[in-house]
């Protein structure tokens, strides 16, 4: 049995396109007999993945970025006596670990990444090279990379076909979003004038293109297996529960960026439930199955939202062990209390 | 003899056949490696137990029963990773995002998915087994790892209900009426949204007991190593048929 954490969220995004297909137009899915606007899990995964936000949830944990490792790492090996030579030689082969090193000196080219415990490995690594006078063997150097501390990889998993052995299971499922009504993508068409064109010769615009669109209400949903993610984290329940609450809010308040430029479409979660249980977890879609329509959309959906878990209580029994929920349209709940719903036990 | 029955549904499921290179086609219905993942999630078993794997797989039999095949969605999936670079490791993806502009390459792939597909699937245990269909059930209640229709993006979207029956034949366990989405029976207008009519098929495998095969297939989906992402190929039987409820 592990504990799973169900995010279910209604999200309205005015006209845009944020998740296109091969034609630049607007991702659709069929459910319940109708076509409805889409957005992918790829694309809800990089969007939060990729956020500042995101990064800022987990600060402490995600590690500092620099390029003057090899640098401490060779003055601190100077100041305990070591011949330079030999600490050049032995601080390019630590700062080589963690990124491609300069031809000569102690730099990283680009930023490398340290979470907290790699920098204390390599603490731990340099007092052990002083204090047996002896350079870096080669397995001492890997291990220095080994299961990584990060939340990002923890939620979301890594695959390297090259190195199985760093390969993490994704403790988080993200669901492709889809609209809760039926949707027609419209097509934008439009002209960019050229502006030296004096119409001495002709009178046409320079550009003309079109642009797929539609407006749309989304449910999405997202489960985290708790157990499975405090595993991958090597044991760090902290660290765990900061993660889902950082992943939270960004599921919450990040959207996709796909043509921002052209739609500036950016929306906050209207509607949040979550759930919290060892129960077999399952998505609410089946609410959106018979489309929302009428003009109180945002009510009807979160009715028939909260009407579906009833049911699915009614017919199944308990599907969860307690739940919250958060709704900006009648304005009840807050963030706050819904990341501390999270985290008790 | 005694079948652990259970419902499969959501939005969208990927059951995945053989693919090589962007394209990545789904069958109409979940194979032998698709409810054998689903199982050993659900009981805990890891990626690398080979033994356990194996002792499910060489225990397992199944038959599916299609309701509804959904309709086919291909998705253009894009996914953006840094040339291959010996030295670098990211730690987030952010980071990995983070390198030179120049340096960033696109993998396209064309996934396929069934969308509002409903399957129901019965499971034979052998003597031999070190489970029991009851704890099988148990653990589909309770799974240890996340349970999806073929992709992790697939989540389920209505509780599996298993539940253990004895039947004559694969036809009559996999004639269990299932409860509906919002109440007890299954209605029309659901049924009708979801594509399930009289037309069903059954994919089962060795003798039906109650039904005779049509066709029969050789998919290559019976897991060999998870390891070395290897398959054999294995005999499956197929009869489509109409049932007027």
């Amino acid at each position: 049995m592990s504990t799973f954490i169900q995010l279910h969220l209604l999200t309205s995004y005015p006209p845009a396109n944020l998740n296109r297909d091969d034609l630049g137009r607007p991702k659709t899915a069929r459910m319940g007999g109708v076509d409805r606007l889409r957005v992918s899990s790829q694309s809800l995964k990089r969007t939060w993945r990729t956020s500042e936000l995101f990064e800022d949830a987990l600060v402490g944990h995600v590690g500092t970025r620099t390029k003057r490792l090899g640098t401490e790492v060779y003055e601190a090996l100077t100041g305990a006596g070591i011949a330079e030579k030999k600490s050049l030689e032995w601080a390019r082969a630590i700062a080589n670990v963690f990124g491609k090193i300069q031809k000569s000196g102690t730099e990283i080219e680009q930023l490398a990444h340290l979470s907290p415990e790699e920098r204390q490995g390599v603490d731990e690594l340099v007092a052990t090279l002083i204090q047996e006078q002896r350079a870096p063997t080669e397995d001492e150097l890997k291990l220095l990379r080994k299961n990584p501390h990060a939340a990002d990889i923890g939620l979301f998993g890594r695959m390297l076909a090259a190195h199985p052995a760093f390969n993490v299971e994704a403790a988080c499922q993200v669901a492709h979003a889809i609209t809760v009504h039926p949707v027609a993508v419209e097509d934008d068409y439009f002209t960019a004038v050229d502006d030296l064109n004096f119409g001495e010769e002709d009178m046409g615009a320079g550009h003309i293109g079109e642009t797929g669109f539609a407006a749309g209400l989304f449910y999405s949903y997202v489960c985290i297996n708790r157990d499975q993610l405090i595993d991958n984290l090597s044991g760090d329940v902290e660290l765990a529960d900061k993660a889902i609450a950082a992943l939270t809010e960004a599921a919450v308040k990040v959207s996709p960026k796909g043509k921002q430029n052209s739609f500036g479409s950016r929306a906050y979660a209207s509607y949040v439930l979550v759930e919290k249980g060892r129960q077999q977890p399952r998505s609410l879609s089946v609410a959106f199955l018979k489309p929302v329509y009428g003009q109180d959309q945002a009510g009807t959906a979160i009715k028939a939202l909260e009407g579906q878990r009833e049911s699915f209580e009614k017919v199944y029994g308990p599907c969860a062990e307690g739940h919250y929920v958060l709704n900006a349209v009648a304005g009840e709940g807050s963030l706050d209390e819904l990341k501390a719903f999270l985290v008790q036990n | 003899m005694n079948y652990l029955v259970f419902r499969l549904y959501g939005p969208l499921a990927s059951w995945g056949e053989a693919a090589v290179g962007p394209t990545r086609p789904s069958a109409s219905y979940p194979g032998r490696s698709a409810i054998l993942g689903l199982l050993a999630a659900a009981l805990g078993i890891r990626r690398e137990e080979e033994a356990t794997l194996a002792q499910l797989r060489d225990n397992v039999t199944l038959a599916v029963k299609q309701c509804s095949a959904g309709t086919l969605l291909r998705d253009y999936h894009t996914a953006q990773v840094p040339s291959h670079d010996k030295k670098a490791v990211w730690l987030t993806r952010r980071d990995e995002l983070g390198v030179a502009k120049d340096k960033l390459n696109t993998i396209l792939s064309a996934r396929e998915y069934r969308s509002d597909g409903y399957w129901v699937v019965a499971i034979r245990l052998s003597d031999e087994a070190p489970w029991t269909l009851d704890e099988m059930a148990e653990a589909l209640r309770h799974p240890r790892f996340m349970l999806y229709l073929g992709r992790k993006s697939c989540p389920l979207a209505a509780p599996l209900h298993p539940r253990v029956v004895s039947a004559g034949g694969v036809r009559e366990a996999l004639s269990e009426e299932f409860p509906g989405f919002t109440g007890s029976k299954m209605e029309d207008d659901e049924k009708r949204r979801l594509g399930i009519d009289a037309e069903v098929s059954f994919a089962w495998e060795g003798d039906a007991g109650d039904i005779l095969p049509q066709e029969t297939r050789y998919p290559y989906d019976e897991p060999l190593h998870r390891g070395r992402w290897q398959f054999a190929s294995r005999s499956e039987h197929w009869h489509q048929t109409r049932e007027e409820s």
